[in-house]
């Protein structure tokens, strides 16, 4: 038997992905478990394995292709049959499958027929009245794209569509996810209870990917993107910080003013950190609390530790110091280190912290989580935290290494910030804005004396925390900030 | 004066039970589908002088289909009454019986029959009430065999069903069970207005628990949820139940795991669209299956009054399961694969449940 290779879903917000690389070629034998292709998902290259052993038969999505998560991008040839006759019988399917969902499916020229043209032009033009205008420079291209795409996953299953027949009519898998999981301007497919639960939830039906036939996005898919609070594995997602501005500035072109203007697509992380972080700060009821701390002490301990480290060329950060002070603080209040689960009515209080950091990339922003840092000491927090941060940037982090965070810090004190409050990243209920340390003029004992002070802004979900809450979380923090030696205690 | 007829023999061992005589101190007892009729009209005779019995071979035969053994011996050749083959004059007759004041019960042995006389049936019982404003009451029953048999053809296949539920004015019910044929057939009797009571000859043999009380009755009206469930409404009545459904029903709980609410709807007129909604609301998901043709077919009516209330509550479109849409052929193998099938159902159902 033949087996469709489909795109996998490699994070839990992934709708589609792209073939970056094909490590075999049609007509290669392939072993289980054997790397075929790297692919990107919305947030990093990771490598495809195929699960079943046979010869590679199709590929239907070349390199630089998109296919949706499920939709076949190759076939293998399991069986005894000849590799010519699955070609011949299967690479139809798969290419249509394959090309149908993505919006700009790179694909295989016969895909898109003569039969498109004219659907596409009536599903663009529903297309416009139903969705948020675009742009105008890009947004409409994009749209008729989409639906010169999507008019041909309908057709095939036209006719069987009354489904009252036995398995002889039945439907041929077609693509999951519509595409719409970018809302970029085409018509979303949802059941009416999927839109009544979405509305009732205030979940944006376009940023959810739809399992049903043509990607219709069903309950079940409306109640599973809610981060469920539940497994701490759950959780996902970018997360916040004010870096944007910071960001713009470090990718900013490199001739200025030249009176150039630039159209930036959004690419599928920037889509996600926007519909994200509006959710949060539309859903969430935030409130701020900043405080300023000395750290003259913390880092004259630093630099006595790093000296006595020196020969083991470990080095630690302020960061990592901020990161233990800040997992010791949270056991401590475990108010702070929490998830709301609203759709459950409850607040999941959890006994380890797994702490997220936001790390700027090129192009957007990810948080890789310290899980357990609770339990670790300041060189494990900064070779672990290395680690992970190296690997987001090479895009390389796993699906489990950037999700289930319990509470998250984004550090700007590189950019010489000196004070921000950052958004928080549901269904955590807390969010640490780290900003620079400078000298600062404070009053100790009734004079005026140079310090040098760090502000740290907590910003918190008030459905879930309180301010005295905060307040109380934030004095202890500052206290084994200033205190470093009760970090011990 | 009972014959024994030598193909179906329904008296042997439930006979005494159904009249009521032997058995009196049993509440329920296990009659055949043609027994829980008979024992309805019986009943209803007995209780009401008015109530008569008119069609082909009711009387000397004891009914083409044993319906109504014994029942000329018993009341008599004013009430039990032979006619010729002459549906629109007979029907007609009742019709205007039922007018003046009696309670005709008419026997079609086929409501294939009935083409010719849907003047009688829908042109007067359905309107004569109405146009006269309410002066004279239409209290008939016309019951018989409905539907797809066994190798009976083309001709004596129709699902009347639809052509009538169609009709204000008429009340169209569909039992699926021998306990639901006495109760519903005994309201029937007892309503003053026209009922289409539909049976199958398929389903005179089956057996069922059938209270012996001759004060039970089964509301006109009121669907039965048969079965509780939480994945998935299944809306269905009359022979495709006993037939298709219910093993459906259980293939999907056995090998899919897949939890159906079962809906019995035993009336077609007026239809019980409240349960139907209640269980949606429930289960978000909705299968209707009969034996008739889907278009303009029973289960298009059904799914037009379950659409729109049930709207916001629909995870998936509501699917209908019904016969293919050609004459029923005589060939039983053709005849068998025309229906809805265990498989279409179950392949349905999973449908709907994005299984």
């Amino acid at each position: 038997m033949p087996a469709e290779i489909t795109m996998p879903q490699l994070s839990d917000t992934m709708t589609e992905g792209t073939v970056v690389k094909w490590l075999k070629k049609e007509g290669d034998k392939v072993r289980a478990g054997e790397v075929i292709a790297e692919v990107e998902t919305d947030k990093a290259n990771m490598e495809m394995e195929a699960f079943e052993a046979g010869t590679l038969a199709v590929i239907a999505v070349p390199e630089g292709g998109k296919a949706a998560v499920g939709a076949a991008i190759a076939i293998l040839a399991t069986g005894s049959e000849k590799v010519e006759d699955v070609k011949k019988s299967g690479s139809t399917t798969a290419k249509a499958a394959a090309s149908a969902p993505a919006g700009n499916a790179v694909a295989r020229p016969e895909a898109s027929n003569q039969q498109a043209a004219p659907k596409a032009a009536m599903a663009a033009a529903s297309a416009g009245q139903e969705r948020v205008p675009q742009p105008a420079e890009s947004g409409g291209a994009v749209a008729t794209h989409e639906a010169a795409s999507r008019s041909e996953i309908h057709e095939p299953d036209g006719v069987g569509h009354g489904a009252t027949r036995g398995p002889a009519h039945a439907v041929p898998p077609l693509p999951h996810g519509n595409g719409n999981g970018n809302g970029n301007g085409s018509r979303v497919f949802a059941s009416p209870l999927a839109r009544r639960v979405a509305a009732d939830k205030g979940v944006d039906l376009a940023e959810v990917k739809g399992t049903g036939p043509n990607g219709r996005v069903v309950q079940a898919d409306v109640l599973s993107y809610q981060p469920t609070a539940k497994q701490a594995g759950g959780a996902t997602e970018e997360k916040t910080t004010g870096k944007p501005a910071a960001k713009s500035e470090a990718t900013a072109p490199a001739r200025v003013g030249t009176g150039e203007k630039q159209v930036i697509p959004l690419t599928k992380m920037r889509q996600t950190i926007a519909a994200r972080l509006q959710q949060s700060k539309q859903q969430i009821p935030h409130f701020y609390e900043t405080v300023d701390v000395d750290v003259e002490a913390l880092s004259e301990l630093r630099e006595r530790v790093n000296k006595q480290l020196e020969k083991e060329k470990v080095r630690l950060s302020i960061g990592d110091f901020i990161a233990k002070a800040v997992a010791t603080a949270l056991v401590q209040h475990p108010a702070v280190n929490a998830h709301y689960d609203g759709k459950n009515n409850q607040i999941i209080r959890y006994g380890d912290v797994h702490l997220g950091m936001a790390v700027a990339l090129p192009d957007g922003l990810i948080v890789p989580v310290l899980r357990h840092i609770n339990q670790m000491g300041l060189k494990e927090i900064r070779q672990r935290s290395a680690e992970l941060v190296d690997k987001a940037r090479g895009q390389k982090l796993k699906g489990d290494e950037m999700s289930g965070a319990t509470f998250t810090v984004s550090n700007l004190g590189t950019f010489g910030v000196k004070e921000f409050a950052a958004i928080v990243n549901p269904p955590e209920v807390g969010i640490l804005a780290i900003a620079a340390a400078e000298p600062r003029a404070v009053v100790r004992n009734g004079q005026i004396v140079a310090r040098t002070i760090m502000s740290i802004t907590l910003s918190a979900d008030h459905r879930a925390v309180d301010g005295a809450v905060a307040a109380d979380f934030l004095r202890t923090l500052k206290n084994l900030l200033e205190e470093p030696g009760l970090m011990l205690v | 004066m009972a014959r024994p007829c030598l193909l179906l023999n329904p008296t042997s061992r439930h006979g005494r039970a159904a009249r009521g005589t032997a058995d009196r101190t049993t509440p329920m007892a296990q009659l055949q589908f043609r027994q829980a009729l008979r024992a309805a009209m019986t009943e209803e005779m007995e209780r009401d002088e008015n109530v008569f019995l008119i069609g082909e071979e009711v009387a000397e035969y004891n009914g083409a289909y044993k319906v109504s053994e014994g029942m000329l011996d018993k009341f008599g050749p004013k009430r039990i009454i032979d006619t010729p083959i002459s549906e629109a004059a007979f029907s007609g007759l009742a019709v205007g019986s039922a007018c003046m004041g009696l309670r005709p019960i008419v026997e079609f042995m086929s409501w294939s029959f009935t083409w010719v006389c849907i003047d009688q049936i829908v042109n007067n019982a359905a309107n004569v009430r109405y146009m006269s404003g309410g002066q004279y009451k239409v209290p008939v029953v016309f019951r018989g065999g409905n539907g797809i048999a066994h190798q009976l053809g083309a001709t004596h296949s129709h699902r009347m069903e639809s052509v009538y539920a169609r009709i204000p004015g008429l009340i169209v019910v569909h039992p699926s069970t021998p306990a639901d044929a006495k109760g519903l057939l005994k309201s029937s009797i007892r309503c003053d207005d026209p009922v289409i009571f539909l049976e199958s000859e398929k389903m005179l043999n089956e057996l069922g628990e059938v209270p012996d009380d001759a004060d039970y009755t089964v509301p006109i009206g009121v669907a039965n949820v048969e079965r509780q469930g939480k994945d998935v409404t299944l809306v269905s009545y009359g022979r495709a139940l006993q037939r298709v459904v219910r093993p459906a029903v259980k293939a999907l709980a056995d090998d899919h795991g897949i939890d159906v609410e079962l809906i019995d709807l035993r009336t077609l007129r007026p239809m019980d669209t409240k349960t139907c909604i209640e269980s949606i609301k429930k289960t978000n998901r909705c299968v209707i299956v009969d034996e008739d043709w889907g278009y303009c077919g029973m289960g298009s009516g059904i799914l037009q009054k379950l659409q729109k209330p049930a709207f916001d509550y629909l995870d998936a479109p509501i699917e209908y399961v019904h016969s293919d849409e050609i004459p029923v052929p005589f060939n039983h193998y053709l005849e068998e694969a025309m229906m809805p099938s265990v498989d279409r159902i179950v392949s349905a159902v999973k449908e709907v449940c994005y299984r």
